[in-house]
């Protein structure tokens, strides 16, 4: 999983691109989760789920944007979680 | 003073088949810096993966089983056989000489720069190809569809085959379950049952070919049935696949009973998708699952990028996507924009006898409510059918109150030959009265078509 090497163009290109970390990725989930007051074992559980997903979604794809990780995340996290995937969605927002 | 944006491109071209092909070659043409990308294989999916190479097997298929039954013409066939890696060198022949196939070169030859790889909108201008940045004024998304499995329980822990994959195989199965009984799912199973396969379709509806009118399907049923054996399971449902031994075992239910059959093989062709997964949300490109939103000059919701072909998620022929991609360089290309005209485009399934209709069907007519009449004329009425020793077959012509043709379907040997009078008439309005003052010649299929146009007047 940590193998696949996807470079991410951050938002608006402002930013130099950097490489796919899935333990970011699932960091980000978990947060969303735990915010939530999902109970952690459920987090976890929901965050490797949508990491997995999302990882087979980028199998084809050797550069996705910031955008796009967060739009596949949210559309999965949707599916488990649908007030973690709000707070996902909305975090910039409303911290 | 204004900034002019630079771009590597004028236009790039997402996908080369049908709906981007034409485009790029006539911008490259009229002078434009082009690039093309491709993901899968060049030339896209008509002549590597569908109409030509089927074709090319439906035409091997069909001479040896007219061959076969020549007996009642005083023909000697009882030796006759055929070697099945010698028929997919054929098809492969077929293939490689349309010259698109699978050729790279044909495109960089006319000037445009073709690109392998997964196009990803980054922003509204920029694409990224294998991590290579390339920017243009304008885009064409031509990106085409895929077959889909239907969510059928066990289907993704076995391997079935697609009609792309079932192309590749080594030898005809012995026996073959059909899920989807539409034209491509029709035409595969006259080609298998031909070389020697036990076919089963399975379709939803309470015909197969359930877009077609209701005489078609129940005709192509019979014949499939007689004359090679197919067996149809209509208004069914398949409930699920499994592994069973070498083979795999379906379950289906139908009138309410649950069967099971046994078969080497599964195909899958119960329907297709666009392929929208580009990042178009980065270019503000507006979407559904079923395809891309455009305006009827196949511009999308960002006015520099437009999309043609089978991503439009409408009819899937070939000739239409040829006929947008030409439309959609015009509007790329000059200020007088154009829309493209889907009147009288014919469709055609394959199969001997072929089926090909025009216009209207008679349920269209019927969901709009329109006043209209209809003639067919069988083909057992007419001079060709005994001189050929073939009969099952008609043409049906339906015009409006005023005589005016506006649709027709075919069933016939040489149907995708004979619809183009009929498509003329439906484009230029021309009457049933028309057609039957039109001499056609004696001994022809087409004779049919004034019997069928005289009962109308």
């Amino acid at each position: 999983m940590t193998g696949l090497a996807i470079d991410i163009v951050k938002r608006g290109g402002q930013r130099p691109s950097e490489q796919f970390s899935h333990t970011k990725l699932h960091a980000s989930i978990l947060a969303a989760c735990l915010s939530v007051r999902t109970p952690p074992g459920q987090a976890e559980v929901i965050a490797r789920t949508v990491t997995a997903s999302l990882i087979s979604w980028l199998q084809t794809k050797p550069e996705v944007t910031s955008h796009d990780l967060r739009r596949i995340a949210s559309q999965h996290l949707h599916t488990h979680h649908p007030d973690a995937a709000y707070i996902y969605e909305q975090h910039r927002i409303t911290i | 003073m204004a900034t002019k944006h630079t771009f590597d491109y004028d236009l790039i071209v997402i996908g080369s088949g049908a709906g981007g092909s034409a485009a790029a070659t006539i911008a490259a043409r009229d002078g434009k810096r082009v690039a093309i990308i491709e993901a899968d294989t060049f030339g896209g999916d008509s002549p590597n993966w569908s109409d030509v190479p089927t074709k090319a097997l439906l035409h091997a298929a069909h001479l040896y089983d007219e061959a076969r039954h020549g007996a009642r013409f005083g023909l000697r066939s009882s030796t006759l056989g055929y070697n099945y890696p010698s028929i997919r060198a054929w098809k492969d022949l077929a293939v490689g000489r349309t010259g698109a196939g699978g050729n790279r070169r044909y495109y960089e030859n006319q000037n445009v720069s073709a690109y392998s790889g997964t196009a990803h909108f980054l922003s509204p201008n920029e694409i990224s190809v294998n991590r290579r940045h390339l920017s243009a004024r304008s885009f064409l998304i031509a990106s085409g569809s895929h077959w889909v499995a239907p969510a059928i329980q066990g289907l993704d822990k076995i391997d079935y085959l697609t009609p792309r994959t079932i192309l590749e195989s080594i030898r005809p199965p012995k026996s073959l379950f059909i899920i989807g009984g539409g034209g491509i799912g029709v035409e595969i199973a006259q080609l298998m049952a031909i070389f020697g396969t036990k076919v089963y379709i399975a379709e939803k509806a309470s015909r197969i070919l359930p877009h077609q009118d209701a005489e078609v399907g129940s005709l192509m049923e019979r014949t499939l049935h007689e004359q090679k054996g197919v067996t149809s399971l209509t208004e069914t449902r398949v409930l699920s696949v499994i592994k069973d031994g070498l083979g795999k075992r379906v379950t289906y239910l139908r009138g309410g009973v649950e069967k099971f059959v046994k078969v080497d093989e599964i195909l899958v062709a119960a329907g297709r998708l666009p392929n929208v997964d580009l990042g178009l949300e980065n270019a503000t490109v507006k979407y559904t699952p079923k395809g891309i939103e455009v305006n009827d000059q196949l511009q999308t919701s960002a006015k520099h990028i437009f999309a043609a072909g089978d991503v439009l998620g409408r009819d899937s022929h070939t000739h239409s996507a040829l006929l947008e991609s030409r439309v959609a360089a015009n509007n790329i290309l000059h200020k007088t924009k154009a829309s493209p005209d889907y009147t009288a485009t014919p469709g055609v399934i394959w199969t001997f006898p072929a089926v090909a209709h025009v216009g209207l069907n008679e349920d269209d007519c019927m969901k709009r409510d329109l006043a209209i009449n209809k003639a067919v004329a069988p083909l057992n009425g007419i001079a060709r059918s005994n001189t050929s020793d073939f009969r099952d077959g008609f043409v049906k012509i339906i015009s409006d109150k005023k005589g005016v043709v506006i649709g027709a379907t075919i069933v016939a040997p040489h149907a995708a030959e004979m619809i183009h009078e009929l498509a003329l008439a439906v484009k230029h309005g021309l009457t049933a009265d028309d057609i039957a003052q039109t001499p056609h010649a004696f001994l022809s299929w087409s004779e049919a078509i004034r019997v069928a146009a005289t009962k109308l007047t």
